[in-house]
């Protein structure tokens, strides 16, 4: 054990190592569109900048999930330009990561909000306040404090009380990013968050911000776990045909990014990790995600092995019957679930079995991580149980013992024996299984890693972090359960 | 004590055709009688003494312990089980137990006996079958033997008034199968408990039973004391079960014939009849005679036999077309016919119909 530790962080250094050093390379010159011909361009999937780009045919496209990993490449020379919000990256972050802005873009693209089609009563009523901010000149002021590009933000930052009655308004957003819309801890801030909770204030009804996984918050407005869609939406006419906008809030423009070669954070490798825990976990509070996260992660794995244990006790007793038609459900049952990914059992259990209900997506998880559980772990119970021989059953029994005491006394003790690595197995994948919860916006130690991306651009620490704690849940398991098993030899 | 009335079970199979292994099973059993039940393989000997404590459930008919009837609905078969102990083919001990604790598990659960109380016993239960000092170890380190009298210890501890023993030694390597009968053997003679009792060792049954029972075709054809059924039996079945002479026939036709595979036949040929003792002799013999003394006499006919009622082994050497014995000629190698003859009770050399045969008997 203690090699594989010693290995084990070896390794992660060498992660950190590669993960801290700017490869150095040729800087393209780079100064207008018509220069990035020829180049490698970066751009976030799902943004209008992704449709301009994927029009010429004179550069290599790349797509990138989010603003961080788009950042990333640029950094590691994955890519030569990244095309992304003049607003996305402001220029102190630019300075830390080792990027530039080389030029501005003249189109200009509106951003609104998307409402389901059926929504037109909300819809209506949030135009009047769009027309009404406007008016007053709320909105300039908001788009004063967050979109003058320096990265500066007011301190402290203003919190609205979000108190008002009746049913909340459920808004979703794709992007956690500044300064459209983030969260530092419970609160949500930039320029669209405000502009809900005045809202909710105008509405007199209070309002719940989520964050979703990109391809999940659109299914979500649509099966009304939302009822208004944010993060920095385009209008464009393919969307149009599936929600209804509002009226455009804001004309946001191209900016074109290239790594900064004169760019040098300065100092060694332990210089650069501190910079990194500041940065990633220390500023803003950002490790409250990492410890909210653990506690979803840990919370949805114990109680889903719980429950999918108890089931999975069920459906052994089903396939060890001796009624056919038990047996034949047991095993449709172990097909289905072998059968489909366990992501898509997710999202059917979110966006159909539970649409609509206001179950918490937490419950939803853990309703189909143990659903799911309950085949792999019968199955294990099952190959245990059939694996300690007949002959056992029929010596107790000739003892005279019941059938119960025989089960109980003679045969489980022998298969907990034999079934417990197995067992052990189940459960760890089990824990990593459960790193896709972010699909149904459950902020688990994955997603927290997402979140933090998001504000800090930096993929390694956030995510070496995660790899480290998943890494020590896995090796408590297997510890807990250990323990347990010792504790009934004992017996 | 124990009275039988018109047993049968019949399988389905799986083509949906009815298989019946027990057709109509009819006895009585008293207390204290050794009964050791016989007869060829597939008979369903096995499957009657499983029914006799329900591990296996009866198609028809009745069985009747101390005036009641097991087989009526709600009778509380676990409890005639603690007084009607069992001891397997595969010995069943539990695994996950020392030896110690196999034997107490049971007094103490279901006897309500001590922990010290029941150690006490189970110490002198393994004493008696030379297992004391293996009380702590866990069963995987212990032989086939030792494992059997493990278990008959186990089922003792119960203080049955009967014991049910299914083939004890059929799984056993055959040195090892002495160890076992002699417990039992003892057993017997001593205890005055009621044994039943499947086995294949004829010699052994004839020697501890009060009683055999032939069993043949699902029926018990034959029911009587072991001199009436080994030395007059009525039915031809049993005549030809208990007087069956088993053999194994090789022909040489040249001096270059596989000899090991003959020898690895013969081994397993000892194995199979239970004359394990005598597979060294054989061994040796067939060398001297094959590879030295009838070296230059083939075709030769080796067949080895034994007769399970007499007893008795013997290796015939048998060279066609002849009319005198080899072992006068000149040349014979009389250093390994001296030990061919140390080794055996008698040669017999004889004219017959086909050649002359040397007939060695061990």
């Amino acid at each position: 054990m203690k090699r594989s530790y010693f290995f084990t962080t070896i390794l992660l250094s060498a992660l950190v190592t590669c993960g801290c050093s700017k490869q150095v390379g040729h800087a393209p010159e780079i100064n207008s569109v018509s220069d990035i011909s020829g180049h490698r361009v970066a751009v976030v999937t799902g943004t209008c900048y992704e449709l301009q780009m994927s029009k010429r045919d004179d550069i290599k496209l790349t797509r990138f999930n989010s603003e961080s990993d788009q950042a990333q490449a640029l950094v590691l020379g994955q890519a030569d330009v990244a095309v992304n919000d003049e607003v996305t990256f402001n220029a102190k972050m630019m300075k830390d990561l080792g990027f530039k802005m080389a030029f501005k873009g003249d189109e200009s693209y509106p951003a609104a909000f998307g409402f389901r089609k059926s929504e037109t009563e909300l819809l209506g009523s949030f135009n009047q306040f769009l027309a009404e901010v406007k008016a007053n000149g709320t909105l300039d002021s908001l788009e004063g404090v967050w979109l003058k590009g320096d990265g500066k933000y007011p301190d402290p930052l203003r919190i609205y009380p979000n108190k008002g009655t009746g049913e909340p308004i459920r808004i979703g957003t794709a992007g956690a990013t500044a300064p459209i819309s983030f969260r530092i801890q419970e609160d949500w801030f930039g320029i669209e968050s405000e502009l809900m909770y005045l809202f909710g204030e105008w509405m007199g009804r209070p309002v719940k911000l989520m964050s979703y996984a990109p391809t999940s918050v659109m299914m979500s407005l649509q099966t009304g776990d939302i009822d208004i869609m944010m993060g920095c939406v385009f209008v464009t006419e393919e969307r149009k045909e599936v929600f209804n906008f509002s009226d455009v809030y804001h004309y946001y423009h191209p900016a074109y990014f290239v790594k900064d070669m004169d760019a040098n954070a300065g100092g060694g490798l332990w210089e650069s990790i501190k910079r990194g825990v500041r940065r990633n976990l220390i500023e803003e509070g950002r490790w409250r995600f990492i410890t909210d996260g653990l506690w979803e992660t840990v919370k949805i794995t114990l109680l889903s092995i719980l429950f999918g244990s108890l089931l999975g006790m069920g459906l052994c007793a089903m396939a060890r019957s001796r009624r056919r038609a038990l047996r034949k459900t047991a095993s449709l049952y172990n097909d289905f679930m072998q059968g489909i990914p366990m992501l898509v059992l997710l999202l059917i259990m979110f966006y159909v079995v539970f649409a609509g209900t206001s179950l918490s997506s937490s419950f939803v998880a853990i309703v189909a991580f143990a659903l799911n559980f309950a085949a792999g772990a019968g199955g294990v119970f099952r190959n245990a149980l059939d694996s300690v021989p007949r002959g056992q059953t029929e010596a107790g029994l000739a003892l005279g013992f019941t059938r119960l005491q025989t089960f109980f006394g003679i045969v489980l003790p022998q298969a907990v024996k034999l079934g417990l690595p197995m067992y052990k197995g189940q459960c760890v994948s089990l824990l990593k299984g459960t790193s896709i919860v972010g699909y149904i916006a459950v902020h688990d130690l994955t997603r927290a890693s997402d979140l933090i991306r998001s504000r800090t651009f930096d993929a390694f620490l956030p995510l070496l972090v995660v790899t480290v704690i998943y890494f020590l849940l896995a090796a408590l398991i297997g510890l807990i359960l250990n323990l347990i098993f010792n504790k009934s030899r004992a017996i | 004590m124990i009275s039988v009335r018109h047993l049968s079970k019949s399988y389905i199979n799986p083509d949906g055709s009815k298989f019946q292994v027990l057709k109509d099973v009819n006895c009585e059993i008293g207390p204290g009688e050794v009964i050791s039940i016989i007869g060829p393989s597939g008979t369903g000997k096995s499957t009657f003494l499983r029914m006799l404590n329900l591990l296996e459930h009866p198609s028809g008919g009745e069985i009747w312990v101390d005036g009641e009837n097991i087989l009526r609905k709600g009778y509380p078969i676990h409890k005639l089980r603690r007084k009607m102990g069992m001891v397997f083919q595969s010995f069943n001990l539990f695994e996950h137990m020392s030896v110690l604790d196999n034997v107490t598990y049971a007094p103490c659960k279901l006897l309500g006996m001590s922990r010290e109380e029941a150690e006490n016993e189970a110490m002198a239960l393994l004493r008696k079958v030379g297992m004391a000092e293996k009380a702590g170890v866990s069963p995987s380190t212990l032989s086939g033997g030792q494992k059997q009298r493990v278990a008959i210890a186990r089922c003792l501890a119960m203080k049955p008034e009967v014991v049910l023993f299914d083939e004890p030694t059929s799984a056993l390597d055959p040195t090892m199968v002495g160890e076992v009968l002699s417990v039992m053997k003892q057993l017997a003679r001593e205890s005055g408990i009621t044994m039943l009792i499947v086995t294949h060792e004829m010699k052994f049954a004839r020697d501890v039973s009060t009683r055999i029972f032939f069993m043949n075709e699902g029926l018990i054809y034959e029911d009587g004391a072991p001199s009436q059924i080994f030395e007059s039996p009525v039915h031809s079945a049993t005549k030809a079960f208990v007087q069956r002479i088993q053999k194994l026939v090789f022909d040489i036709t040249s001096a270059d014939f596989d000899f090991y595979d003959m020898q690895s036949q013969m081994a397993q040929f000892c194995v199979k009849y239970d004359i394990a003792g005598k597979r060294d002799a054989i061994a040796h013999i067939t060398e001297e005679m094959t590879q030295v003394v009838l070296r230059d006499y083939w075709p030769l006919h080796v067949v080895l036999s034994y007769s399970g009622q007499k007893e008795e082994t013997a290796l015939a050497f048998m060279m066609e077309g002849r009319e005198t014995s080899p072992l006068q000629d000149e040349g014979i190698d009389d250093i390994s016919l001296m030990m061919v003859r140390a080794m055996s009770k008698e040669i017999i050399e004889e004219k017959t119909v086909k050649g002359f045969r040397v007939k060695v008997i061990l």
